[in-house]
């Protein structure tokens, strides 16, 4: 029987959305008679644990220690390690922030390797069977992962949680074997600003064109862009740029400012050559413009025909909602 | 102020991808490689520090094959002071046993900082530096956008989803740096010749295959043509195709 | 309309520079100093190297390259006679060299809007024992060369002006990196280097600026001023193999235009496919990239093509003038000038790679005998020109001198004595036909016939670029020298002349994108005159 530990996260005491991805992917890999258990680490009580039999957690476990009011990367990564090495076939976490540091840091203290961002899993004769993303998304990789046991952090957004319901029984316990934090101490937590990412760095690009009418409109831009969080920056055209509307660091669509988001959002851009030239390769484009012939449309995989001023609002609010 | 800077000779980002005849490994024909670009913040913060302490010695190391040699030479102009190529026939898919090769190489260093680039825009794998950090004892911050250095105490930050992370730990230290940290220096004349004389090691290793096997490597499926969305209903709609299909969201 | 009314003058007072100044960056003295790591730069290189080596002689020998890495700013055809290759590595078999296949069949037509007729191919386009080549892999195989035997290949820096001192070449000054779009110091600025050397060899390509400059300033003459192609190539990797070498005439250029296309086999499922017109073409509107966007839509090229990708796009000029336009000496006091900045290209048999590589092999020789004898007057590197002179590289462009230049007269009457001219070796006529230089046609105004690219077979100018590999900071400060004022028909021309769309017209005058630019010098040769920018800025071809 295949064990898996799911390794979930969570912040201020609420369990992370990607938690019930985690446990969706491990229930995958364990299999309908496998074993998934979670595992929280936590400075006190966490909301939201109830729940996550019905995605196919057999037991969610709960290790508490005052260091864990914040991230506390040596100190989990020591938890973790202990509570996997010798008792689960694979320990899944989620390729988050956090999740990518402590990944690799539990992969080192079990002397194994990490399968990393893994956005497909299965079983292949006893042995686990990943894919994942390579080369900036252009090809995939299908790896066999032999090293027991098996240590894999899942993308974000691509396990869609599946209810499989299981018991779910929460054991409470205090973390044993750390004093402290350790050597690294997150001291604080600054809110980052939205738009201060430079656009070829972003995630998600929202970007503005003549559309928008003038200047001041543009704020719409950026309430949308918050919407989709603190990995989304704000573009502008080239026609924009130009007319001094926004600044040239924005532009997409120049020559050397090629940006390939994972989700990149034109609202009222036509889409010049230019501009299609600077974005085509995002992962998913969405198009928000009057113009149903508008260029920017035979690129876009999701378009809305309509009145910006109408629909723009109503996806930062329907976003905002989503976010809640 | 001594640093070891760890590098990796990367595909440049915006090669076409093509699959090798063995249907595993990316077609070398028509390929650029160069130095990794995170790792160019890494090498400018090596340098900085270096020359921010007065004194010290800058390191710069590689695991691969021996064209990384090339890459370490412009490691070498940018400023670093002597190299070391782990040189294999083929970097391991398990990156244990690539850090295990590095942690022994720099064993005997005695580094106040090893750098690394916060990933490698190949494989994305970002778990080298924090491997290295384990098998090195030493505290590690990974994508580090920002660092301050007291004596023996540091403080970096690092970004999440949300915020921004403010650690402190001591040194020495592993560190995995994130754009935004620095702007790299372009080589010298100067630098480049002197390059031509530094010292690079080249130390063939022989690794295991490890715990991960590659079975294949494919494209991803074309892009399907898009679909325009409509009327009243049609900004739920679009949520509901970003999340469900999509799955950006 | 006349284009050279809008020219501005080539700026002399950056261009040479006395060597008492400073650049402010670092300092570099070598024994020999070479400009532009191309055929023409790398075999000079190579042969020097190996000079001094057999004499038992240290050389410093520095080659500057204005591209990030060794071929990226290369492109040509290419067919190549592989002669001087052999002569330049005498131990080496033709298969040890960086060529493609060898040609087995080549085939020329000539196409009008529907057919392909096929023409017996003219005997100076004959390729038998000739291969096809990547320009880009014979310049890397060559640097890899040239660094083995010692020499320094310094990329990523152009050089921006000749250091001199009274009439002597002594070196060169590079570009700033750095600078912000207002061309002041930014963060990671490098000021200037200057290299200096007893002699200095200008192998910077198609119209080479420091060599254009040292003519201008020397006033160096030629019979006739020199004149230009502009080619654009594209590289698809296609589903069928292509059998032949295939060249094209006539359609979509109209009969006073003198040009064509090529279709190259590089691998079975890789073709070179490009197209070639003369810069003296007298419509407003030429745009050898929307020619080659047409031609792809011909039912002769078109199966050839479709079903396959577009994988590389890049574009350059090709010195036209041959023999008349050739300097009155390629030398003078500590400095040589090579292959295409010299114009040694032959244009009847399409070829000047393997001209450039002998003439850098001719280079060496004069540049050793003259650091031997600690002589680099203009006499004694006048050997250079002695050499060439007494070569096929004259012999070939002498014998063939007035072909090209009988076609501006127009393909038909061009054609017939073209024939003649081949018939006699080149006795008849006999004497020179006189050209002026390309930006003196005028150009009439026509008619546009838009071209919507279907982003399947045919792609924008921005397409093009970005399939150049072109990376240049978007932030990077004006380099080209554009007019004050432009008129709202000379903002068209330049539109249209430019294929990577660097210039736009709009509807209050004319926009530049110095960004998109991919160092082509089309506009160097017809309008806004083209400087270099920080190194490693244009395209980053692979395989062209």
């Amino acid at each position: 029987m295949t064990a898996v530990l799911a390794v979930l996260e969570q912040r201020e005491g609420t369990l992370r959305s990607v938690s019930r991805e985690v446990v969706t992917g491990s229930r995958h890999l364990a299999g309908p008679a496998g074993r998934v258990d979670s595992l929280v680490l936590a400075a006190g009580a966490v909301s939201g644990l109830d729940r996550l039999g019905d995605f196919g957690a057999d037991a969610v476990l709960v290790r508490t220690h005052p260091a864990f009011e914040r991230y506390a990367p040596e100190s989990a990564a020591h938890v973790i390690s202990q509570a996997a090495s010798g008792n689960y076939d694979a320990v899944v976490l989620g390729a988050t922030a956090t999740g990518r540091d402590l990944g690799a840091r539990v992969a080192a203290k079990l002397r194994v390797p990490l399968a990393a961002d893994v956005t497909e899993v299965g079983s292949d004769d006893g042995s686990f069977v990943v894919g994942r993303p390579v080369y900036g998304g252009k090809a995939v990789q299908t790896l066999r992962v032999t090293a027991r046991p098996a240590v894999i952090s899942l993308r974000p957004s691509v396990f869609t949680p599946v209810e499989h319901p299981k018991a779910g029984t929460v054991d409470t316990a205090p973390a044993v074997g750390i004093a402290d934090a350790g050597r690294v101490v997150v001291v604080d937590v600054k809110p980052a600003r939205a738009g201060t990412l430079d656009v070829s760095e972003a995630a998600v690009v929202v970007s503005g064109g003549r559309g928008l009418k003038e200047p001041a409109n543009f704020a719409l831009i950026e309430e949308l862009a918050r919407a989709f969080g603190t990995t989304a920056s704000v573009g502008a055209s080239r026609a924009v740029v130009d007319a001094g509307w926004r600044p040239h660091a924005e532009q997409v669509g120049q020559t050397g400012k090629t940006v390939s988001p994972a989700l990149y959002v034109a609202v009222g851009i036509s889409g010049a050559v230019q501009h299609l030239a600077g974005m085509r390769s995002s992962k998913v484009i969405v198009a928000i413009n009057q113009d149903r012939e508008a260029p920017i449309f035979n690129v876009a995989d999701y378009g809305i025909v309509g009145d910006l001023f109408e629909v723009v609002p109503a996806l930062t609010a329907a976003l905002t909602r989503l976010s809640r | 102020m001594k640093i070891a800077v760890c590098i990796k000779r990367v595909p440049d980002s915006e090669i076409r991808v093509a699959v090798a005849a063995d249907g595993k490994s990316l077609d070398e024909a028509a390929v650029k490689f160069g130095l990794n670009p995170y790792d160019e913040f890494a090498v400018e913060e090596a340098l900085r520090r270096r020359e921010h302490a007065g004194a010290g010695e800058v390191v710069a190391l590689s695991v691969g094959p021996a064209a990384v040699q090339e890459t370490l030479r412009s490691v070498l102009a940018m400023g670093a002071d002597r190299a070391l190529l782990l040189q294999v026939a083929a970097l391991p898919a398990d990156a244990w046993i690539v850090a295990r090769a590095l942690a022994d190489a720099l064993a005997g260093e005695h580094c106040d900082l090893i750098l690394f680039g916060k990933l490698a825009i190949d494989d994305y794998n970002q778990q080298v530096g924090p491997m290295v950090a384990e098998l090195l004892g030493v505290p590690c911050v990974t994508a580090v956008s920002a660092l301050d250095l007291e004596g023996e105490q540091a403080v970096a930050q690092r970004e999440i989803e949300g915020g921004i992370e403010v650690c402190r730990f001591p040194l020495p230290a592993v560190l995995t740096v994130d754009k935004g940290l620095n702007e790299p220096r372009y080589p010298t004349l100067k630098g480049i010749m002197a390059a031509k004389r530094k010292p690079l090691e080249v130390r063939p290793v022989e690794l295991p295959a490890g715990g991960i096997e590659v079975l294949g490597l494919r494209l991803p499926s074309p892009r399907r043509p898009g679909r325009i969305v409509e009327g009243p209903g049609a900004v739920a709609e679009l949520v509901r195709l970003l999340r469900e299909e999509a799955k950006v969201l | 309309m006349i284009p050279a009314q809008y020219q501005l003058p080539l700026p002399l007072d950056r261009l040479i520079q006395d060597a008492g100044t400073v650049g402010g960056g670092d300092r570099m003295e070598v024994d020999a100093l070479i400009v532009g790591a191309g055929p023409s730069g790398l075999a000079a290189a190579i042969s020097l190297a190996r000079l001094a080596r057999e004499r038992g002689r240290e050389l410093a020998i520095a080659v500057l390259e204005k591209a990030g890495a060794l071929g990226e700013h290369s492109l040509s055809g290419a067919v190549v006679n592989p002669a001087p290759f052999r002569a330049l590595f005498p131990g080496l078999a033709d298969r040890e060299f960086p060529f493609r296949a060898p040609v087995s069949r080549e085939r020329v037509h000539f196409l009008t809007s529907r057919h392909a007729l096929p023409l017996p191919t003219p005997p100076p386009m004959r390729n038998r024992g000739n291969y096809v080549a990547s320009l880009c892999e014979i310049v890397r195989w060559l640097g890899a060369e040239a660094e083995r035997l010692g020499v320094t290949v310094l990329t990523g820096f152009p050089a921006a002006s000749l250091l001199v001192r009274e009439h002597q070449v002594v070196g060169v000054r590079t570009a700033p990196l750095g600078l912000d779009r207002a061309g002041a110091p930014g963060s990671a600025y490098q000021a200037p280097n200057d290299l200096t050397a007893p002699v200095t060899a200008l192998a910077e390509g198609t119209r080479g600026l420091l060599a254009q400059a040292y003519f201008e300033w020397q006033r160096v003459p030629s019979a006739n001023p020199e004149t230009f192609a502009l080619g654009v190539k594209e590289l698809w990797e296609v589903p069928r193999p292509l059998d032949a070498v295939i060249h094209t005439l006539g359609w979509p250029l109209a009969p006073e235009e003198f040009g064509g296309s090529f279709l190259y086999p590089l691998e079975p499922g890789l073709i070179a496919l490009g197209f070639v017109a003369g810069l003296d073409a007298p419509r407003a509107n030429f745009d050898v990239h929307d020619l080659l966007q047409r031609l792809k839509l011909h039912p002769y090229v078109r199966p050839r093509l479709e079903g396959g990708t577009l994988v590389e796009w890049g574009a350059k000029t090709i010195p036209e003038g041959g023999y008349h336009a050739l300097r009155a000496r390629r030398s003078g006091a500590g400095v040589l000038v090579l292959g295409d900045a010299a114009g040694f290209v032959d244009v009847p048999s399409l070829k000047g790679i393997h001209y450039a590589v002998q003439s850098g092999i001719f280079a060496a020789r004069a540049m050793f005998d003259a650091l031997e004898a600690r002589d680099v007057s203009a006499e004694r590197l006048a050997e250079y020109d002695r050499l060439v002179d007494q070569s096929f590289i004259r012999g070939d462009l002498y014998a063939r001198r007035n072909i090209r230049l009988a076609f501006t007269r127009g393909l038909y009457r061009g054609g017939l004595a073209a024939s003649a001219m081949i018939a006699t070796r080149g006795r008849f006529p006999g004497t020179r036909i006189a050209v002026g230089a390309d930006a003196a046609v005028p150009r009439r105004a026509d008619h546009d016939l838009p071209m919507v690219p279907d982003g399947v077979l045919t792609f924008g100018k921005l397409d093009g670029v970005f399939k150049s590999g072109n990376a240049t900071r978007d932030t990077i400060p004006a380099h080209l020298l554009v007019p004050r004022d432009v008129p709202a028909a000379l903002a068209q021309f330049y539109a249209h002349l430019c294929p990577a769309g660097v210039y736009e017209a709009l509807a209050d005058g004319l926009r530049v994108n110095p960004a998109n630019c991919v160092d082509c010098k089309a506009t160097d040769v017809l309008g806004p005159r083209w400087t270099p920018r920080e190194g490693g800025s244009g395209p980053r071809y692979r395989r062209m």
